[in-house]
């Protein structure tokens, strides 16, 4: 065939395809899911059958830079916390402190105490949700319950209708703190270069207090479930514990001076496998330790620790991977910073082991210790007499260039890197979210759960479920790795043969 | 772009709730039926029409106590063309999605929210526009999904009204 005819028989052949698999795909409308978004796994098999590789693949979010140029810094708060629903906070906090980076300006003491009650706020409420919503049903209910119970409704049947209320509840007092301070969740208008947009009035004080004091009674009180259906249940520690969801990496999370955990500020620190500090460094400086490896069959950016130099997807004493979220943050500090935590988290190291801890599915207990930290935090921050100065922002006046800011995300280390002209005007923009800094240990644990459940051509039933738990425990925002939208991924696998065929496709919706 | 909402309570009978992100070029359709929605009805006494850009459990505080809930959403199925309005009763909602732990669907919410005792509508649709492009930041819409908003909007008020 010449070239042209063979272009043409390139892209038939590509419609062909594409209008095979829309018949094929199993659909289900639920609005909520509102968009597609697969989370596609491609499964590429040797001549034997077995895994050769396996590759996830999840929706791209176009046009960010793009949208971002042009526009003045002051709206990337407000566009970043836009762009996913998922972890709005996150993305304004972040973009907040690379505005004072970009104005060289330090907030307030008392606009820096508001920013950090609203995010620890958030970070009980999402991590809330995580722990009774989205990892509940695998871990309340447990994963060997049958698929119609492993659902929220499953999750109340376990810990009861009072319960359920208490948590539905509790989480939206927190919102309502959120709310107070920012108006809407997802479109936040608090942080500005140097402060918040707004003081905590005295006569508010007190339901904030009360909130504080129940946020902490709420986190011990979840604790307990924990010990007492995941803990108290030796079949969920051995899955916890079990090598297929084990992987010897580095970690990185953000410390205080006395290297304790901190959500909202700090220099970020690396361990590597045995708990050894690698480094540790300001967030303006994150480029010269942070480098992204880019593979020929995703668009996903691989972050790897550069002064290693990228290994491949290795694990061990020399892997340059690095993982994130609750477990790294705890593996990388020497402690938390509030009594009812600090405890917490000696038990956690006890009972798994010592430091640093390598399964990924200990994500969701790392989780639970961290709601301790951020209720007694709010109690911390709600009774300081600074909390309702009208003092919270500082007007900047120096020339902007570059702005670097980070916070703990939920789900991970959260980058906002802006360029802009002197007049404040973004050049450039580039997020590196949770996600991206977790994708290579991902990678491999998809590519593991994989190998376990395929040998010489024969599919084990229950691939897909096997499949999503080894990406799940890093908490699925999968959609904001890629800036895309956020939410729950339909999962779909597809097997090809040693010729590159499709010769099987699976659906999970 | 502002999201403006109505003034009507939140016990009104009929709810219109748009759903949808404004800056993600077509998922923005719902928010915009919306609009369009409020624009044709008006103050109609017993209708209140939202909009919201967040996710999963935040619907169920968007939809306790009404009485009536009609959701106008984004989809992409790649079954229709672009623009395509489909119309979806209670009966073609899974009440729980049983595979999918990691997800709180319509039918999903509705159920919990019964479980836990509070009040929810007794009489559910959802009003899903096929989308062309989900994925790219942006605030137009692609033009067959734009000329659907008018129709999309127009069965939504006679819906509404039918309900009071």
């Amino acid at each position: 065939m010449d070239e042209t005819t063979q272009k043409l028989f390139n892209a038939g052949n590509l419609r062909a395809n594409a209008a095979t698999a829309a018949q094929r795909r199993n659909i289900t409308i639920d609005p909520i899911t509102r968009l597609e978004g697969h989370g596609k796994i491609d499964i590429y098999l040797d001549d034997k059958g077995d895994v050769e590789r396996a590759y996830l693949q999840v929706p791209e979010l176009r046009g960010f830079e793009v949208f971002c140029r042009g526009r003045p810094a002051e709206d990337m708060p407000q566009i970043t916390s836009r762009i996913c629903g998922v972890c709005p906070t996150a993305h304004h906090m972040a973009s907040a402190k690379a505005l004072d980076a970009l104005y060289q300006i330090e907030p307030t003491s008392a606009g820096r105490k508001i920013r950090e009650l609203v995010y620890n706020t958030f970070m009980l409420e999402d991590h809330a949700l995580h722990v009774f919503i989205l990892g509940g049903p695998d871990f309340i209910v447990g994963p060997e319950a049958p698929p119609a119970e492993r659902n929220i409704l499953g999750v109340i049947g376990k810990v009861g209708v009072e319960a359920g209320k208490r948590v539905i509840a509790t989480r939206r007092r927190l919102r309502d703190l959120i709310a107070y301070f920012g108006g809407k969740v997802v479109h936040p208008v608090l942080g500005l270069p140097g402060g918040v947009s707004k003081p905590l009035n005295a006569a508010d004080l007190p339901q904030f207090r009360q909130l504080a004091q129940d946020a902490v009674g709420f986190a011990q009180w979840t604790l307990e479930i924990f010990h007492q259906l995941v803990l108290g249940n030796p079949d969920y520690v051995k899955l916890i514990t079990s090598d297929a969801y084990t992987h010897r990496t580095c970690y990185l999370g953000m410390v205080d001076a006395q290297n304790r955990v901190n959500f909202y500020d700090g220099r970020l620190r690396v361990v590597d496998c045995d708990g050894r500090e690698v480094c540790t460094f300001a967030a303006q400086d994150y480029r010269d330790y942070i480098a992204e490896h880019v593979e020929p069959w995703s668009y996903m950016k691989f972050t790897f620790l550069k002064q290693r130099g990228w290994h491949g997807f290795t694990e061990g004493p020399e892997t340059s991977i690095y993982s994130v979220a609750p477990l790294a943050r705890l593996n990388v500090a020497d402690g938390m910073a509030t009594p009812l935590a600090q405890a917490a988290y000696e038990e956690f190291f006890k009972v798994l082991g010592g430091k640093p801890v390598h399964h990924t599915l200990a994500n969701h207990w790392a989780r639970v210790v961290e709601m301790l930290y951020a209720a007694e935090r709010m109690v911390e921050l709600v009774n300081d007499p600074e909390i309702t100065s009208a003092e919270v922002r500082r007007i900047p006046t120096a020339v902007p260039r570059t702005g670097i800011g980070v916070v703990e995300a939920p789900r991970g280390t959260l980058f906002h890197d802006y360029q802009t002209d002197e007049r404040g005007v973004i050049k450039s923009a580039n997020l590196i979210v949770a996600t991206g800094n977790n994708a290579a240990r991902i990678a491999m644990s998809v590519e593991r759960a994989a190998k376990g459940v395929i040998k010489a051509g024969h599919v084990t039933e229950g691939l897909l479920n096997k499949v999503e738990m080894a990406f799940r425990a890093y908490d699925p925002c999968l959609g904001c790795a890629t800036h895309s939208l956020p939410g729950h991924l339909p999962l779909k696998v597809r097997i090809h043969d040693h010729n590159r065929q499709l010769v099987r496709e699976l659906v999970q919706e | 772009m502002p999201t403006t909402s109505s003034t009507v309570s939140v016990s009104s009978r009929v709810l219109v709730l748009g759903l949808g992100n404004d800056i993600l070029t077509d998922d923005a359709v719902g928010l915009l039926v919306a609009r369009e929605v409020r624009r044709r009805l008006g103050d109609t006494p017993g209708i209140a029409v939202r909009e919201t850009t967040e996710m999963g459990l935040t619907l169920l505080d968007e939809i306790v106590d009404c009485g009536s809930l009609i959701l106008v959403d984004a989809v992409q199925t790649g079954c229709v063309p672009p623009g395509q309005v489909h119309e979806i009763g209670p009966d073609d909602l899974p009440q729980v999605t049983a595979t999918s732990p990691h997800f709180v669907g319509v039918g999903e919410t509705l159920a919990l929210g019964a479980t836990l005792g509070l009040a929810m509508p007794r009489r559910v649709r959802i009003f899903a526009i096929e989308v062309a492009d989900p994925y790219t930041l942006g605030t137009q819409l692609t033009t067959a999904v734009a000329q659907a908003v008018p129709e999309a909007a127009e069965r939504v008020v006679k819906l509404a009204r039918s309900w009071m």
